[in-house]
């Protein structure tokens, strides 16, 4: 690979990249960090890249690792509780998206916030970026039926609540 | 699609049945106007959507990240080997500058002396007795001015003595 293909097949999922270890480390800050670190990677591993077919999927896979171990190694240094973590998580919104994602918006976030990491990570690649369930297995490391329960679980969890909500006219 | 289209497709969304294509055509019917009783699932799609939008927000990423990769790729070495070699190239140059022209001064400080400047033994004999001779006679003429030197010595010390001997008497 050289710089060319790196320019115009890598770089450009930055976006992709950047929105799913923002789903998984709820910081722009971090998450600016590890898309900048998978570049390197690439960058640095591409003599094996040969045998990647697709490079999109490997890079998001790389994402997911290097956000996960950032989660734990922040989770070893820091014992903070899951208070604090959801606090991170509200403040790192832009005033641009406070004034734009307006209660509802708010509302729908904290439910997926509150799906277990799998579930979540599930849905981000399946309903916001529109991966196949092959190249979310790819991503996740986790089989088929794995993909699609936690899939399963995800949506309904979120419909049910989003039912309830409404049923008590909040 | 109408509105019947639109519940079975969910219906099947719900239950993960629906492929990407089905999947996108939601998307779409959800972006424009929605009957209120799907209020719930457009607030959900709407949020999807809101999601996608999200970008890097890091005014020069591209630049940081193609900075980065030029700093450190290996076709580079080539170039970092280059280098190599000049640094080396240029120590030896100034070692053997500084050589030649360390040489020079010497060469100029001393001339050479080695050359032989007779070719017959006994003349280059005599020509070295000469020399020596002239050596020796300045150095006994030089031993005799210095044995002026002595006189004075001592009459100074005689009078230092002298000096010490009042300095006792007057004590």
């Amino acid at each position: 690979m050289n710089i060319e293909v790196f320019e115009t097949r890598v770089l450009p999922t930055k976006n992709k990249l950047f929105r799913f270890a923002f789903r998984l480390l709820g910081s722009r800050e971090e998450a600016k960090d590890v898309v900048q670190e998978v570049m390197m990677k690439v960058w640095n591993g591409r003599e094996q890249i040969g045998a990647i077919d697709n490079m999109e999927a490997w890079c998001m896979r790389i994402t997911k690792n290097l956000s996960l171990d950032r989660l734990r190694s922040k989770e070893r240094r820091t014992t903070d509780s899951m208070q604090e973590g959801f606090e991170v998580r509200q403040e790192s919104l832009t005033p641009y998206e406070k004034t734009e994602i307006h209660e509802s918006m708010q509302r729908v976030n904290e439910l997926i916030e509150a799906l277990p990491e799998k579930q979540r990570q599930v849905m981000h690649l399946r309903d916001i970026e529109g991966y196949s369930y092959n190249e979310i297995c790819e991503i996740l490391e986790l089989d088929m039926s794995q993909v699609k329960v936690n899939l399963f679980r995800a949506r309904n969890f979120v419909r049910e609540r989003l039912l309830k909500l409404n049923a008590y006219g909040l | 699609m109408d509105s019947n289209e639109v519940k079975e497709l969910l219906e099947k969304y719900w239950n993960c049945e629906t492929s990407l294509e089905e999947e996108q055509k939601l998307h779409s019917f959800f972006r424009g106007s929605v009957p209120a009783e799907m209020n719930e699932t457009a607030e959900l799609f709407r949020y999807f959507e809101l999601q996608r939008r999200t970008k890097i927000e890091a005014s020069g990423f591209d630049e940081a990240v193609k900075r980065k990769i030029r700093d450190n790729r290996p076709a580079g070495k080539s170039i970092k080997m280059y280098f190599n070699y000049a640094r080396i190239a240029a120590g030896i140059a100034v070692v053997a500058a500084a050589g030649f022209f360390i040489r020079e001064e010497v060469r100029k400080a001393y001339p050479a002396e080695t050359e032989d400047t007779f070719s017959d033994p006994r003349m280059a004999l005599e020509e070295t007795k000469k020399a020596l001779m002239m050596i020796s006679n300045s150095f006994n003429k030089a031993h005799k001015e210095a044995g002026k030197i002595e006189l004075f010595n001592e009459a100074e010390q005689k009078i230092q003595g002298k000096q010490v001997d009042q300095k006792k008497v007057n004590i």
